[in-house]
């Protein structure tokens, strides 16, 4: 993840918010557990005292001594910290302990009994002689059936409690950063789904620019839309910026065409030096648009998704032109019927592929032209429809060696029929793009056939013909 | 042979103008669209060549205004544009030719030669008439194998009776393909040409019908 990330920030941000509320948790839960258990430990203290007032009484020699069993065994065991004593305020009688007090009396400290409060009990903390941490309470009282005071002295272990605590707040510290870890994954995950649309959008984006579609679809979220919009209207500009530029240079190109004929015409009939060089610049100027025309037209080809064009038309058109053009000498230039057919892509290029095949044709053949179109019987290897295109002459023909070198850059294998001898090498090229191929072969009226195979549309067949 | 030129590029105007002049032909032109569908509608033209790109009307809607109105002259269009898409559009306005820029004057001459042939229903380039022979790419005539020198004038006369050989034509529609449109169509020119010419030939090939016009027949066949 780069620190530079939205993802980096909402981690960052959101983990650092979790360990201050998982650490003040801590902090105050600790605390209200200790006060709870400190205030368990006094009510028992309290009620051993009071057990304790509620249990004593005068032995016949004047000292303090418990009837029965009011506390538990750990006033028992010995040196536990957990200790109950009366003694007499004056020194006189023996004083009553519990078992667990090995050498009574617990002698309290100097300053321990200095505040009293409502009740009369004092709250102390001392070590005992096993080094315990006790904390006790002392009240004085008199006993019934006594005018002297006696000092009423219960203590509990307070180590014990811290202990208790020490084992809470290792629970709690355990259980909270858990739940830390816990978070943390969540906010992990979090993250990178509810950035998961903009990853969407990086790749829906990156379609465009490969051109694999030409807007951002499908639904995102209410906070991206705007964005989503705003990004189709751009890319709509986009384009039209480009396809204004191109046009732009396609009208330029075209528009130069007239001052290259002007120029060619007027070197051709002047003589010396001048005249020379016009022509030679003039041919490089020639070069030049046909270049640029030629890369507006690929660059126009390379950005268009989803469309379709219908066959025959196109090959109506074409034969209808073309046997204008050569009605001098003859020729039948005809489209066997068909069925009705899509191709998918560019008219232009249908246009231009199927063309440039016919028009070679008529300039090879004796008599006639047949152009032909059908749907294969078998889906191509993307897993959709494919159809063959035929152009039949019955020229000469070419023998099968030469057939492949016909379909290159410039070749003309004839130089005295007329064309620039980039026709074939274009509809090679085209077919390519989408796909398709164009080859030669022998056609049954006696020529050559030139066939080519291109990515077609479903159709739906109505009369089930 | 009356030519009509539409093209508004002036140089290139000028260049086709000056070679079809040079080459023997009566030429209009014209530097727009409008300009050039009215002349096309209101003149009898051999042949029209026609850029596509013109201002205020373009050419395939002229061509197709003159054919929507039954003009039949054959059309031969200029085009910056080798698309199919734009051949197809210029032959389904009733284009009969096209050639594409940039293009040498030359080959649009041999083109409009062969147009005005063809409509005039000649095959060859050669057109004969008993003795006489005319050579219409090198503008030249023969009677009985020897050359015969002719004005420009004179050529066109015979050319174009020739075109149209064994159909009366009328005194009219010669002015009207021989000359410029400033032409005094009052004067008796045409006949002095006819008179000359048929003393250049020497042979009885130049008829006249009298009260319809001239026409061309080998000797003897004449009413």
């Amino acid at each position: 993840m780069r620190t530079n990330s939205l993802a980096f920030r909402l981690t960052v941000s959101a983990a650092a918010t979790a360990v201050v509320l998982l650490a003040a948790a801590a902090i105050i839960l600790t605390e209200l557990f200790q006060q709870t258990v400190q205030r368990n430990f006094e009510a028992r203290l309290r009620a051993i005292m009071d057990g304790l007032q509620s249990n004593i009484e005068l032995t016949v020699d004047g000292s303090p001594a418990v009837q029965g069993n009011f506390a538990d065994t750990r006033f028992q065991l010995q040196d536990s910290g957990w200790y109950w004593q009366v003694a007499p305020i004056v020194p006189g009688s023996k004083p009553a302990a519990s078992a667990s007090l090995l050498e009574p009396p617990l002698t309290l400290p100097a300053n321990a009994v200095a505040h009293r409060d409502g009740e009369g009990i004092a709250r102390f903390s001392m070590t005992d002689a096993a080094g315990n941490d006790l904390r006790g309470f002392e009240q004085r009282l008199k006993i019934f059936g006594s005018d002297a005071d006696y000092s009423f002295v219960v203590t509990g272990n307070f180590d014990e409690l811290r202990s208790e605590v020490q084992a809470f707040r290792r629970v709690l510290y355990l259980s909270l950063g858990l739940l830390g870890l816990g978070l943390l994954g969540a906010i992990f995950f979090q993250v990178r789904y509810g950035l998961l649309p903009m990853k969407l959008m990086e790749r829906k984006l990156n379609d465009i620019r490969a051109g694999k579609v030409e807007m951002l679809e499908g639904d995102f979220p209410a906070e991206m839309q705007p964005v989503a919009d705003e990004l189709n209207l751009l890319v709509q500009s986009n384009f039209e910026v480009i396809d204004r530029a191109r046009m732009q240079v396609g009208n330029l190109a075209h528009a130069l065409k007239t001052p290259i004929s002007v120029l060619t015409n007027e070197a051709r009939d002047h003589k010396g030096a001048l005249a020379d060089k016009l022509t030679e610049q003039i041919g490089v100027m020639r070069e030049q648009v046909n270049l640029y025309l030629d890369r507006a037209r690929r660059a126009a080809r390379a950005q268009t998704v989803g469309s379709s064009t219908d066959v025959e038309p196109v090959l109506q058109a074409l034969a209808r032109t073309l046997q204008t053009i050569n009605r001098d000498r003859g020729l039948q230039v005809s489209v066997e019927p068909m069925p009705a057919l899509k191709f998918r892509g560019e008219r232009q290029d249908l246009e231009e592929m199927v063309g440039n095949l016919m028009d070679n044709a008529c300039k090879w053949s004796k008599t006639k032209v047949v152009t032909r179109a059908r749907l294969l019987a078998q889906l191509g290897e993307d897993g959709r429809p494919w159809m063959v295109i035929e152009v039949d002459d019955d020229g000469p023909g070419l023998p099968p060696e030469q057939r492949a070198t016909a379909m290159k850059r410039g070749q003309r294998l004839d130089e005295s029929k007329p064309g620039s001898g980039l026709g074939l090498n274009i509809v090679t090229e085209t077919a390519a793009m989408y796909g398709g191929r164009a080859e030669l072969a022998q056609a049954t009226i006696g020529g050559l056939r030139a066939v080519l195979r291109l990515p077609a549309y479903p159709i739906a067949s109505t009369s089930g013909t | 042979m009356r030519i009509l030129v539409v093209e508004d590029d002036v140089d290139l105007n000028r260049q086709l103008v000056t070679s079809l002049t040079d080459a023997g032909y009566v030429v209009d032109k014209a530097m727009d669209g409008e300009e050039g569908h009215y002349l096309g509608e209101s003149s009898p033209y051999d042949a029209v060549i026609l850029d596509l790109g013109l201002p205020v009307l373009d050419g395939v809607s002229v061509l197709e205004k003159w054919r929507r109105a039954g003009r039949k002259m054959p059309v031969l269009i200029l085009t910056a544009r080798d698309r199919w898409s734009d051949k197809v559009a210029g032959f389904d306005a009733g284009a009969d030719d096209y050639v594409t820029k940039p293009f040498h004057t030359e080959e649009v001459l041999a083109r409009v030669r062969a147009l005005v042939r063809r409509s005039a229903g000649q095959a060859s380039s050669e057109l004969t008439c008993g003795p006489v022979t005319l050579d219409t790419k090198g503008a030249k005539v023969m009677v009985d194998g020897t050359a015969i020198k002719l004005t420009s004038l004179e050529y066109r006369l015979l050319e174009y009776l020739m075109m149209h050989g064994g159909k009366v034509v009328s005194r009219t529609e010669l002015v009207e393909h021989l000359y410029d449109q400033d032409f005094d169509r009052d004067s008796n020119t045409v006949e002095v040409f006819v008179g000359r010419l048929r003393k250049k030939l020497g042979v009885d090939v130049l008829h006249t019908i009298r009260g319809m016009g001239y026409c061309v027949q080998p000797p003897g066949n004449a009413d």
